[in-house]
């Protein structure tokens, strides 16, 4: 009996007055991982749950694209271009190609313009799409996946009719589009153009489109625990945007309503309706609400181009071998990641002197270092997924 | 009827034929609730799940995955707990199976009709809690052991609305006895669920929490610890686990189908009739708050560890008590 | 001031944006004035070039003056005579030097302007843009990594998309590529007949020579 009083004295008075040290840790997130879009490595100093000094490593996909190119000649260098970002394959060949043209004093037919201008659209259905269906994923949603790549596999479907490619098509020539029917002098005679049944299955795979995005938006737009997980989280404002060049839907989702197709005049967006898309507060959910809108309005985009597209030839005339002649030219675009932009050098020769390919992902992603700043861990998945960054297009 | 009843009278007899049933529903169950959650969740996202084993309908399926996960060589970490490794999976599921001797199947027919029944439940659950942080120490693994902590915190702060929310039922019942809170319910023709109905809500959600299910299941999905505390079970052992989830999930339905929907009650049954059909209607009812459980998997996306913890705090204890007190009050007035 | 081309923005469709249009000649005109530099339209470019030394004022007053907030990109053209792989200039430069060119841009009518300046071939050093741009920073890292020019003031020049301990500048014109000096430019046909491989892998094979090929990509 003594003994266990003696004991329990000894134990009462032996009070835990030692700090519990947390150390800070360091989190390695990547490069290989469900959630960071590729390989992406994220080095974070982690007290507790909240994470400090986020660095991005990058460079694991870098492909040396720039040098590359300087090596290649222009058909050459769009079968490449394509895989920058190859969630939208299309719509990185636009710029490159009308680059070309620029220096070229090409006039491009307005037919292939407006092929451009369709498939440039699809592409950026696509890339959307995939955020539909990644982004809740990675917030613990399984359903809209299916929902979203349904309907993309509708649109990689149209891709690839038209382009005989769903994701690397290498659609563009200089001065036009590929004809669609082979490509041998002597098929270059007959008649070649879209399929004859592109025009009813893009229109009913629009409407289409416009039903998933009714759904989605039923299924992810109002639920209580999206909102709380993405309302108020990674607040990006719009000084901050703009000094780091991040452009396209997360600049928009702050709020500055800027749009390349509005401003540029690489395809014939004037001719349509649409409208502008921008967010009020530049969190997560706005990032997700414009993506979802743009779907819509590209969409719509292509229902007014298919009922106006011109008939006529699809490609200018260019000699057998292209020689783009001396000049300097930076053309940018409004690709679904942001702007993308090439600057082209060109001394004259068969293929370019230099260059330069500014890719929306590589800017957007520069964010991260002050965005991510003394976040809660589940948190960064959560920011880095309403980024919609693609790796290829980060360290092309 | 008078054969059946002889037979159960004897001891040992009887006490093999149960553990015979209890050996037998167990695994069953599980592959069921199993299979359905693969087609259901297949028909909600516009596939077909499970189609080539066992003619088209893939019925098989789960018995082909069982029968895979026997055949995986047992690995265990070198640094590991062994003998506390192996445990962690019999604890979680023997706590899951000890639940299922409680539950009233038809009148007397529990295996063991115990009278603090809803004691013995709620205490017994709290058991797969010990496994869990026990499966994470043990696994001799950084990332493990910080999964097992965050599951065992979601756990226990869960355990309080799971217990506060039955406390409206034993009060407007009298007892604690599973079997005599059927009875109750028959005997004033309500289910407690029209009474009772905040506390049956929240301790759907508590239970949704305690079995790491989808809104709550930060502790298994978490996007950095992979698997969390179960990421060095393979094999058998991380079957073992699977089906306890699975099997937990059918007896917390069960416990709330006895506790709030009158358990295994039909309207215009009685005397043997209710023998035979009782366990097949708790079975019904069960296997439609499970078909609940497994919408909501589909459906919704996972809480943050923090939202988690402040609504079981802030918003689902309060609101448990509040419901007691009123309960109370009420009883005493009415 | 030359233009290659006469300039003038097309009135686009108002919804949010008006566009008023005026010729790209005065905007250019006016900016180059503001920083001392002198300005070329090049292709519907706006190209500003100014000395070295006034590089990082230059950018501030494009920023402050002319609303040119948006930092688009920043990189750099190594001009110079001795290539190792793709083709060498074709007039030879009488001096060999680094241009380092930086985009930048409004965001309500999309106003562009290309800065550009001369650096020193051999040693390229000029003053980060950081404190005028933050997003300069991954860019400036990448144009250190590629061609060696060093931005005074950049807190953190390490490798960007190399690994460590890369030796060489990859994009500068000196840099040869291990692909090419097995195989010479433009990847002269190989022995086992190339007609058959068309598609992806001919592209090694279609040269300047392959007029062919040339023809069905045209």
């Amino acid at each position: 009996m003594t003994l266990d009083q003696d004991l329990v004295r000894h134990l009462s008075e032996v009070s835990v007055s030692v700090e519990l040290q947390t150390p800070e840790m360091t989190l390695n997130i990547g490069p290989q991982h469900p959630s960071t879009h590729g390989v992406l490595r994220l080095v974070a100093r982690v007290d507790g749950e909240r994470a400090f000094d986020v660095r991005p490593v990058i460079g694991y996909m870098h492909r040396g694209y720039e040098k590359l190119a300087e090596v290649r000649n222009y058909p050459q260098i769009t079968t490449i271009v394509n895989r920058i970002d190859w969630v939208a394959g299309y719509a990185n060949e636009i710029p490159f190609i009308t680059a070309a043209e620029k220096l070229m004093e090409l006039e491009v037919p307005p037919r292939a313009l407006w092929i451009r201008l369709i498939l440039t659209e699809m592409a950026r259905m696509a890339s959307h799409l995939i955020f539909m269906a990644s982004y809740p994923l990675e917030l613990g949603a399984q359903t809209p996946l299916f929902f979203a790549l349904r309907e993309r596999e509708r649109v990689l479907d149209l891709l690839e009719g038209v382009t005989g490619g769903r994701f690397h098509p290498n659609f563009n020539r200089i001065g036009g589009v590929k004809p669609a029917y082979g490509s041998g002098s002597q098929t270059r005679k007959l008649i070649q153009d879209l399929p004859k049944t592109f025009y009813e299955e893009t229109r009913v795979a629009m409407d289409e489109v416009l039903h998933v995005c009714d759904q989605l938006e039923d299924l992810v737009a109002g639920n209580e625990i999206i909102l709380a997980r993405t309302k108020g989280i990674g607040v990006l404002p719009p000084e901050v945007a703009v000094a780091y060049g991040v452009t396209g839907p997360n600049l928009r989702a702050s709020g500055v309503a800027f749009d390349l197709r509005r401003v540029e005049d690489y395809l014939p967006y004037d001719q349509f309706e649409f409208n502008v898309i921008t967010g009020q507060n530049g969190d997560c959910w706005d990032r997700w609400w414009v993506r979802l809108q743009e779907i819509r309005e590209s969409a719509r985009i292509v229902q007014q181009a298919i009922d106006s597209i011109p008939s006529g030839p699809i490609q200018a005339k260019v000699p057998k071998v292209i020689k783009v002649p001396k000049g300097e030219t930076y053309v940018r675009a409004e690709n679904p990641k942001g702007e993308m932009g090439y600057y082209l050098v060109s001394d004259g020769g068969q293929g370019p002197y230099r260059l330069k390919i500014r890719s929306a992902s590589f800017s957007n992603i520069s964010i991260l270092p002050w965005i991510l700043e003394g976040v809660l861990v589940p948190d960064i998945i959560a920011i880095m997924g309403s980024l919609d960054f693609v790796l290829g297009d980060v360290d092309r | 009827m008078q054969l059946l009843a002889e037979v159960m009278s004897n001891f040992w007899l009887g006490l093999i034929i149960k553990l015979l049933i209890v050996a037998l529903l167990v695994p069953v169950i599980g592959m069921i609730i199993g299979f359905a959650e693969m087609k259901l969740s297949a028909k909600m996202q516009n596939r077909v799940g499970p189609y080539y084993a066992g003619g088209r309908w893939g019925w098989a399926q789960l018995i082909a995955d069982g029968l895979k996960f026997f055949q995986k060589e047992d690995i265990i970490p070198a640094d590991a707990d062994r003998p506390v490794f192996k445990l962690a999976p019999a604890l979680v599921l023997g706590a899951t199976v000890a639940l299922v001797v409680v539950i009233p199947f038809g009148p007397n027919m529990a295996f063991r009709n115990l009278e603090l029944g809803l004691f013995y439940a709620l205490a017994i659950s709290s058991i797969s809690t010990i496994g869990v942080l026990v499966a994470g120490w043990s696994s001799a693994n950084k990332y493990s052991l910080i999964g097992s902590l965050r599951a065992a915190g979601q756990l226990i702060a869960y355990e309080l609305p799971l217990v506060l929310s039955v406390v409206g039922v034993v009060i407007l019942a009298g007892t604690m006895n599973l079997d005599a809170i059927v009875q109750a319910q028959i005997a004033t023709g309500i289910p407690y669920v029209v009474p009772q109905f905040l506390g049956f809500v929240i301790f759907f959600i508590a239970a949704l929490a305690e079995l790491s299910r989808l809104p709550f299941d930060m502790p298994v999905a978490e996007s950095e610890l992979v698997m969390g505390y179960l990421t060095e079970y393979t094999g058998f052992r991380f079957l073992f686990f699977f089906l306890a989830e699975f099997v937990n999930m059918f007896t917390m339905s069960a416990i709330a189908v006895t506790l709030f929907l009158g358990g295994y009650h039909f309207p215009g049954l009685s005397g043997d009739l209710a023998t035979v059909l009782g366990p097949i209607v708790l079975i019904a009812k069960s296997f439609l708050l499970v078909f609940v459980m497994l919408w909501f998997r589909w459906t919704f996306p996972r809480f943050r560890e923090d939202q988690l913890q402040s609504m079981a705090w802030k918003v689902l204890v309060p609101l448990a008590l509040a419901n007691i007190a009123v309960t109370a009050i009420l009883k005493v007035v009415i | 001031m030359t233009s290659s081309q006469p300039e003038a923005e097309a009135p686009e469709q108002e919804q949010e944006t008006v566009e008023a249009p005026h010729p790209l000649t005065e905007f250019a005109n006016s900016v180059a004035e503001a920083v001392g530099g002198e300005a070329v339209i090049t292709f519907d470019t706006v190209k500003v070039s100014v000395p070295a030394d006034r590089w990082a004022q230059a950018l501030t007053t494009a920023r402050d003056e002319f609303g040119l907030v948006l930092f688009s990109f920043l990189s750099a053209i190594d001009w110079s005579n001795e290539t190792a792989v793709g083709d060498p200039l074709e007039q030879p430069l009488e001096e060999e030097y680094i241009e380092l060119i930086c985009t930048v841009s409004d965001v309500s009518e999309g106003k562009r302007v290309t800065f550009s300046t001369r650096l020193d071939h051999d040693h390229p050093e000029v003053q980060t843009l950081i404190d005028v741009y933050a997003g300069a920073n991954w860019h400036e890292r990448e144009a250190h990594e590629m061609f060696g020019i060093r931005f005074i003031g950049h807190p953190d020049l390490s490798h960007l998309y190399l690994p460590e301990g890369f030796l060489g500048h990859p994009l500068r014109k000196t840099f040869p590529l291990l692909a090419r000096e097995v195989k010479p430019w433009p990847g002269k046909v190989d022995v086992e007949g190339m007609p058959s491989e068309e598609g992806e892998e001919g592209e090694a094979a279609e040269g300047g020579e392959g007029a062919e090929t040339e023809e069905e990509e045209a």
